[in-house]
């Protein structure tokens, strides 16, 4: 599933009411797990942004989300430090590899489900996903992966170095953004790149078990 | 000649036995801030013709103008590498992440058209210099575009870049010229600080074309990737400020003497023809030799600008997919940097080579880049705005105000010529 689409697609109650625009993604990124989970969705409700818990809602492919229920619990947004938000954290920021040189923009995010749960797996990183975007909101649907980084290949969000030295190709300290940038734990050469049949594989399998789920 | 009409193979033999005046020069370039090379490569084929042409139609009537245009363009200029030093990052980088996707593309394919249109000048530059050395353009342009593709990708660039910059170098001739022209200092003067602009559709015509040439989008872009290369930090960002800034007023003050000594040589003769009225302006310093030597200066300042033209927008686009964009890759490694580069090249080369007067071709393409600049500008004024971008540096209510006055009246600007222009094709 990609992030591309399903942000700015409708969010649906179960009577088929439109709730908001989905915003956002929010996983949780905490040491131990190789995939970060998805703990809610950041929902443009009226005009305000509300965040959703995962557990309140139904994501299904290629990018509908429905409310399990029509009394979801709302909340206003906030962070927490585990928090990773994909589209404002990750979509179009840098990945750079261990040595601080920027190497790629995530163009897109990729979603699967593994055990019920939804978990960002991937990172694409090709042309051809920025020209998907930039097409009409059906086109966006059709996902073809390209070059995808794995998500177990990325360290850690860029830690505000100590030292205070701006690092090349990186937001410096001042610039008043916390967390900005993703790292990746090897150097530039090392990373391994998901063949794109694996990661159909684990689209598919997210397939499966979403329908399996919902009937 | 240069190193770039040797074929490529012999071209590493032949720059590396420079003469060693020319080495000491290279060494002084070396020197040289990013802000005085960027706006020093701003006085291109396109910028000298348009400022020769403003001389000779309007005398010294667009005097004041280019001290306006000088006062936006420090201001823009300080925007753009305070940007690149707070940020570390060029703006092609922060276009992507601060605007919503479409809006970065708009952004790439204006800056894209803007800079195919300065690679058509810089080519008809190259066209209309040897042909003053009694050279066929149809033979001096083809030669060119392989020479600077083949430089660029297969050689040394930097070296070759050095050698267009102290060719460009001529020009810093003009200063003397219109001294010795005599010109009427009271009337230049007066120029200088009061406005007498002509109310004529021309006159607006050219004013366009002048700030086109003078704030061109791809130095902003050129400036905020060579303070990040510099590595400017914010600690260090006080003395980059003053390079910036000297930079941008010392090119202008070259611009303004290129007007004086034309309008003192040829002024009042209506709009430029030809290249040779140009070098007409040099005769007070080098007598009969002014033709050639006004082509030699030409010739260099548009092979300059003819390689960091296409490369600086190649360079911003792939920065903006997020892809590799250096010329120590190879060309199947960052396939989408050289094929921009390659493209513009030769829109620009074949372009150039359509029938028609080169000097108007080149003036038109400083006026489309006079129409594309107040857009660019916006970006650049917004993410210099925002707090997020550049915490506690970013623009102060003051600056903010000042900015935004210099870039509403460049569009305005824009866009009243944009609809003379429109309602002159419906009115033929």
């Amino acid at each position: 599933m990609s992030l591309a689409a399903l942000v700015g697609s409708k969010v649906k109650d179960p009577n088929g009411g439109t709730v908001g625009e989905l915003r956002d993604v929010v996983v949780s990124w905490t040491a131990g797990a190789p995939y970060p989970r998805m703990t809610g969705i950041v929902v443009r409700s009226g005009k305000r942004d509300v965040l959703i818990g995962a557990s309140w809602i139904e994501v299904s492919p290629p990018a509908s989300v429905t409310l399990r229920s029509s009394r979801a619990f709302a909340r206003a947004v906030e962070r927490h430090p585990s928090d990773v938000a994909l589209a404002h954290d990750v979509l179009d920021q840098q990945v750079v590899d261990s040595k601080g040189t920027q190497i790629v923009r995530p163009a897109d995010v990729y979603l699967a489900q593994a055990d019920g749960r939804v978990e960002a797996v991937g990172i694409e990183v090709g042309v051809g996903a920025l020209f998907r975007r930039l097409g009409p909101k059906r086109l966006r649907r059709r996902v073809r992966p390209q070059q995808v980084i794995d998500w177990r290949e990325i360290g850690s969000f860029a830690p505000t170095r100590d030292d205070g030295k701006p690092r090349r190709g990186r937001r410096s300290d001042l610039a008043g953004q916390t967390g900005a940038g993703l790292e990746l734990e090897g150097e530039a050469g090392e990373v391994r790149r998901l063949h794109p049949s694996e990661l159909r594989a684990a689209l598919r399998a997210y397939k499966t078990g979403g329908e399996g789920e919902t009937k | 000649m240069s190193a770039i009409d040797t074929p490529a193979g012999r071209k590493a033999g032949r720059v590396a036995r420079l003469p060693r005046w020319l080495k000491g020069l290279l060494g002084l370039l070396a020197i040289l801030g990013p802000g005085l090379i960027s706006a020093n490569a701003g006085n291109d084929a396109g910028g000298i013709l348009t400022y020769a042409s403003a001389g000779s139609q309007f005398g010294y009537r667009t005097l004041f103008l280019l001290v306006l245009i000088t006062v936006a363009l420090v201001v823009v200029q300080e925007m753009c590498s305070r940007l690149g030093a707070y940020t570390g990052e060029g703006l092609g980088a922060l276009i992507r992440e601060q605007f919503p996707l479409r809006s970065g593309a708009a952004a790439m394919v204006l800056l894209f058209v803007a800079n195919a249109g300065l690679t058509v000048s810089e080519f008809a530059g190259v066209g209309a210099s040897m042909e003053l050395f009694g050279v066929s353009r149809y033979i001096a342009v083809p030669i060119a575009l392989v020479g600077i593709w083949a430089v660029t990708v297969l050689g040394n660039y930097s070296r070759a870049e050095r050698v267009f910059l102290v060719m460009g170098l001529v020009f810093i001739s003009y200063p003397i010229a219109a001294v010795l022209a005599h010109p009427h200092w009271g009337t230049v003067v007066n120029n200088l600080v009061w406005p007498h602009f002509l109310h004529t559709n021309a006159f607006l015509l050219l004013a366009v074309a002048l700030i086109g040439t003078t704030i061109t989008p791809y130095m902003q872009f050129y400036l905020t990737s060579a303070v990040v290369d510099k590595g400017v930090t914010p600690k260090t960002y006080k003395g980059e400020r003053i390079d910036t800034v000297n930079g941008a007023i010392l090119g202008d003050v070259v611009s303004i003497f290129i007007i004086i000594a034309t309008a003192a040589a040829i002024g009042g003769s209506g709009p430029l023809n030809s290249v040779s009225q140009a070098a007409a302006a040099l005769k007070p310093v080098a007598g009969a030799a002014a033709s050639q030597l006004f082509a030699f200066g030409l010739l260099g300042a548009s092979l300059l600008a003819a390689t960091v033209v296409p490369l600086s927008s190649a360079y911003a686009i792939a920065e903006t997919a997020g892809v590799e964009r250096s010329l120590a890759r190879k060309i199947r490694e960052a396939p989408l940097f050289y094929g921009l580069f390659t493209v513009q090249l030769v829109i620009g080369a074949v372009i150039a080579l359509l029938p028609g007067n080169l000097v108007q071709l080149v003036i038109n393409a400083q006026v489309l880049n006079g129409f594309i600049t107040p857009i660019l500008l916006t970006y650049i004024l917004i993410l210099a705005n925002r707090r997020s971008v550049l915490g506690a540096a970013a623009n102060g209510p003051v600056f903010r105000a000042v900015a935004t006055v210099c870039v509403a009246v460049v569009g305005v600007l824009s866009a009243l010529v944009l609809a003379q222009t429109v309602a002159g094709w419906f009115g033929a």
